[in-house]
């Protein structure tokens, strides 16, 4: 005799509950404009280049698909000045080399996919003594794309 | 003759078993049909946004002996989360919030049901669907189908 006792049932019922998850995507930078100030400062006698590097925001992202990479361009298309970027430290995936930023989207982080994370986007504004003064405005596109 | 006799026989205990079937029924059944649940957004380094749905019951008899009712999912290649919990229950105690997971045994869901009137008593079914971002998406890996059993069984 199995010695388990079996409560009474009165009775079952149901029904079906379907759940569905779309393709999300996801990305933003932390607050604020980044400015890049090359002054006398940056001068080193002797040599042509200066360059000045920012670090203070990071960019954040989510997405549930797979194979995926982020990359980024900016709307201006003549700069008077080099402005690149690298992502440091991503979270999820790998930081592709610095790139110097153009209308064309280039990759800044690879193998994302399906994943939430975060990285530093440390900027190198570069200017030659030659090319004067002036200000470059850009506005960068971060994107998450297929890989 | 006999084999009319036999005949009947089988007849009334067809008759006896559909009726104790559909009696089984009707102790205890859900009310508001199929939901189906979206997640469709989601927070840059965080989490997909969950969501909730309020809009089924469970209705069931009042029995003899103190009763409580237990919860059971079938879900074959389940991706994601799924949660219940019973609300507006004016007769029995909820039990915490259930995560539906395919071929979990049967949990507890309402405990404490009373023997007293009225005779039909009633929750909502609060689900709450859930999902990383490491879980995928539906597009690729398919919705997740719960066949979602509620037992009103003897405490």
């Amino acid at each position: 005799m199995n010695g388990t006792a079996r409560a009474q049932v009165y009775g079952t019922g149901g029904h079906t509950v379907t759940m569905q998850v779309s393709v999300i995507t996801s990305v933003r930078v932390t607050v604020g404009s980044v400015n890049l100030n090359i002054s006398s400062a940056n001068v080193v006698a002797g040599q042509n280049q200066m360059s000045v590097t920012d670090q203070s925001t990071s960019l954040l992202w989510g997405t549930n698909s797979s194979l995926r990479k982020v990359s980024v361009s900016t709307s201006l298309a003549a700069p008077k000045f080099t402005l690149k970027l690298l992502a440091l430290n991503p979270t999820v995936g790998n930081a592709a080399p610095q790139v110097t930023l153009s209308t064309s989207a280039q990759d800044l982080l690879l193998n994302i996919g399906r994943s939430s994370g975060s990285c530093t986007l440390l900027y190198t504004g570069i200017a030659l003594v030659s090319q004067g003064t002036g200000n470059d405005v850009h506005v960068i596109t971060f994107t998450v794309a297929a890989q | 003759m006999s084999h009319t006799i036999m005949r009947s026989f089988a007849i009334f205990v067809i008759l006896c078993s559909a009726g104790s079937l559909t009696q089984l029924r009707a102790q205890i059944s859900v009310q508001g049909g199929n939901p189906l649940m979206s997640v469709t957004t989601g927070t840059a380094g965080a989490q997909p946004v969950s969501v909730t749905n309020a809009a089924t019951s469970l209705r069931w008899r009042k029995q003899n002996v103190i009763t409580k009712i237990t919860v059971s999912t079938s879900c074959p290649g389940q991706r994601f989360t799924l949660t219940v919990l019973a609300t507006n229950l004016t007769y029995g105690v909820a039990a915490p919030q259930v995560t539906l997971f395919n071929g979990m045994p049967a949990t507890n869901f309402v405990l404490n049901i009373p023997t007293g009137n009225p005779v039909h008593k009633t929750c909502t079914l609060q689900y709450t669907a859930s999902a990383t971002f490491a879980q995928g998406n539906s597009a690729e890996l398919g919705n997740d189908v719960h066949a979602i059993t509620y037992t009103l069984v003897a405490q």
